[in-house]
């Protein structure tokens, strides 16, 4: 009987240094981005992808980053990932992703459709990975990537295992790629048109100290009960952002990071076929990285093991040996997969 | 001098974020400003399906109709003298839980025939689960009316599936960075827009896509729309920041667990509360949330700005939209 491919981890890179350790922890797919000095010199912005930190510092990184990777059966993937590219930096982001190529790399991520149909028609040996900047999750959305040219799709992050399952089935000529920890945006990347400023100018706009009120339909402030009912929603939504963000941006006791989890939904993406997890945060420390693809590697292990799924989840939940955060619901990206460990109500984090 | 690049004097007057003060000279300007063959057209695109019992009684609309729809924010908007309106949209670009129903459709479709003006359904980005609502909508309208997709699969549909209807680019595909936050023009145009790349215009024409639906941006300038291949309308007077599937309002009646969750029910609680509000200590445009989604307000500078795009005739509609 054919065996379904291994689900594979991706992780992220921004030094060479890096690759060795996430590969090693079981990474079998690495991205990252890289800014030509001429890129800079040609555009006056470092605007090649969606971060301008994070990157490799130029072709002669990339190359070792692909040489190593590739020495330990790995695959680099190359971030051309912004949300949209002026029509005078097409060309040169076709000539990047044909360089890449040129020097073995394994595929573009890209969001930008005007550059997915310029690489398809230039570039046609370099697979694209649609990045979830894209916003593509439904599966009309993911034929018409296909038909520009994609072989992968990189699902945004706030989806369900139900339309993740979905689109894998009905389209298993496309990869699959889904999100499974860190860097929770509050937005959707692909409409969210906004950049991540400095924190001493307001850092990301959804964690920015913006101070509204509320107003009913008719203009005026809601009544008393509803504005209480509301405060105590935004009370519960503070929780959800505090999580959302790495749990005030700490790691576990045991050093695995906080933040955005699907490690309990790994079961069923497997079960349906998703190619490859994806591990956010190009701009983390590499320990961080190191310990993120531990992490899944763990779980991972235990699903081509064979273990039940509820059994599965029970190991993912106590791995960060800390199982009320996961309690409360606010750490999942997908939430309904949960597994819910009777944790007392005293003992929840508040 | 390029056109809407007006006097220094003028725009230093301007409140902060108001438009930019020294844009890059654009590639396009070579274009000479193309005249608007006729009167612009002019759209109002409602939300809460609720709300179309307030137009039912009426034989007719007017633009004093629709601006007063707007309250306020109706001194951010300037209109040419001879707009009247020609279309009618109905439908949320920003959720999938504010799909209008059949029954609002059909009334709206009504309606819009007995003022004479083109119906539009505006469409969201799509999960799978919507797509058969979606079909049933779009069985309802007539042929010539417009759908404002903002999904590349909803297109899709629409081309394959209605090809009497006219597919409008929502504003959600039409990628710039609008950032009320952000510290100079400069900052603006790190990521600049795509709107005139080749590949861009292919896709849209071979999606039979004849219509851009655009934000005008902070800093953005009154050419900054000049040279497009397609028309283009703007909706005055909110632009949006960003938009979620995650949302807090549509989590109220939620048990904590559930919250802030893709794919949960929704009693539509944005359609009775929003939120208005601002940085502290700074002179940006007005900001607020209604729902999953962020907005601000055009500054009197923005709104000069759409008047000079719509004389000189790079913009050839507006469509009004409260946020």
């Amino acid at each position: 009987m054919k065996q379904p491919p291994r689900m594979k981890i991706t992780a992220p890179i921004s030094t060479p240094a890096e690759v060795e350790p996430l590969v090693r922890a079981g990474a079998r797919e690495l991205y990252c981005g890289v800014v030509p000095p001429d890129w800079v010199r040609r555009f006056n912005t470092s605007g090649v992808n969606r971060r301008v930190f994070g990157n490799l510092n130029g072709y002669a990184d990339l190359e070792r980053v692909i040489d190593k990777a590739h020495t330990l059966d790995a695959e680099v993937f190359l971030v051309l990932n912004a949300q949209q590219y002026g029509e005078q930096h097409l060309d040169a982001l076709t000539e990047i992703g044909a360089r890449f190529r040129s020097i073995g790399g394994n595929a573009a991520i890209v969001a930008d459709i005007s550059l997915i149909a310029s690489l398809a028609a230039n570039v046609p040996e370099l697979p694209i990975h649609v990045s979830s900047v894209a916003t593509c999750r439904n599966v009309e959305s993911a034929r018409f990537f296909a038909q520009l040219g994609a072989r992968r799709i990189i699902l945004p992050r706030d989806v369900t295992v139900a339309e993740i399952s979905a689109i894998a089935t009905e389209l298993p000529e496309l990869d699959i790629e889904a999100f499974v920890l860190n860097d929770g945006c509050v937005f959707e990347e692909g409409t969210c048109h906004t950049v991540h400023l400095p924190m001493n100018k307001g850092g990301p706009i959804c964690i920015d100290n913006y101070q509204f009120e509320y107003r009913a339909a008719s203009g005026e402030a809601p009544a008393e009960r509803a504005l209480r009912r509301l405060e105590k929603n935004d009370q519960d939504y503070k929780r959800w952002l505090w999580y959302r963000f790495g749990n005030g941006f700490s790691v576990a006791p045991n050093g695995y990071p906080w933040g955005p989890c699907g490690l309990c939904a790994m079961p069923a993406m497997h079960a349906a076929g998703v190619h490859s997890v994806k591990i956010a945060g190009r701009e983390g420390a590499s320990e961080r990285k190191v310990k993120s693809v531990e992490l899944v590697h763990e779980v991972l292990r235990r699903i081509e093991d064979g273990e039940p799924e509820p059994k599965v989840r029970e190991c993912a939940v106590g791995l960060r040996d800390a199982p009320s955060h996961c309690a409360s619901g606010y750490m999942c990206y997908y939430p309904e997969k949960r597994s819910r460990p009777e944790i007392p109500v005293h003992a929840q984090p508040a | 001098m390029p056109p809407g690049r007006g006097a220094k004097t003028e725009e230093s007057r301007r409140p902060i974020h108001d438009t930019d003060p020294d844009p890059d000279p654009h590639p396009d300007l070579s274009i000479p400003p193309k005249p608007p063959a006729g009167p612009i057209e002019l759209g109002f695109a409602l939300v809460d399906e609720r709300e179309l019992a307030a137009f039912a009684r009426q034989e007719r609309v007017t633009r004093d109709d629709y601006l007063e729809r707007l309250g306020d924010a109706r001194q951010c908007v300037t209109l040419p003298d001879d707009a009247e309106p020609t279309h009618f949209f109905l439908g949320s670009e920003f959720c999938e839980h504010l799909l209008p129903s059949i029954e609002a459709i059909d009334r709206a479709v009504a309606l819009c025939e007995r003022w004479g003006v083109t119906f539009g359904l505006v469409t969201p980005i799509a999960c799978d689960s919507l797509f058969e609502p979606l079909r049933a909508a779009l069985a309802r309208l007539p042929a010539g009316a417009e759908v404002t997709v903002n999904d590349w699969g909803v297109a899709r549909v629409v081309q394959r599936e209605f090809p009497g209807l006219r597919p409008v680019a929502g504003r959600l595909l039409g990628k710039m960075l609008k950032d009320p936050r952000l510290p100079s023009a400069t900052w603006a145009r790190m990521y600049p827009n795509g709107l005139r790349a080749g590949p861009f215009r292919e896709i849209l024409d071979n999606l039979g896509i004849g219509r851009l639906e655009l934000d005008f941006p902070p800093f953005g300038a009154a050419d900054m729309y000049a040279g497009i291949d397609f028309p283009v309308g703007v909706r005055a007077p909110y632009g949006y920041i960003a938009k979620g599937r995650i949302c807090k309002l549509g989590s109220l009646a939620l048990d904590v667990p559930e919250k802030f969750s893709p794919g949960h029910r929704c009693r539509r609680e944005c359609l009775g509360f929003s939120e208005v509000g601002a940085r502290p200590g700074t002179r940006e445009l007005e900001t607020s949330q209604r729902g999953n989604t962020m907005y601000y307000r055009h500054a009197p500078g923005m709104t000069a700005a759409i008047a000079e795009a719509v004389a000189k005739g790079w913009v050839s509609r507006i469509v009004l939209s409260g946020a």
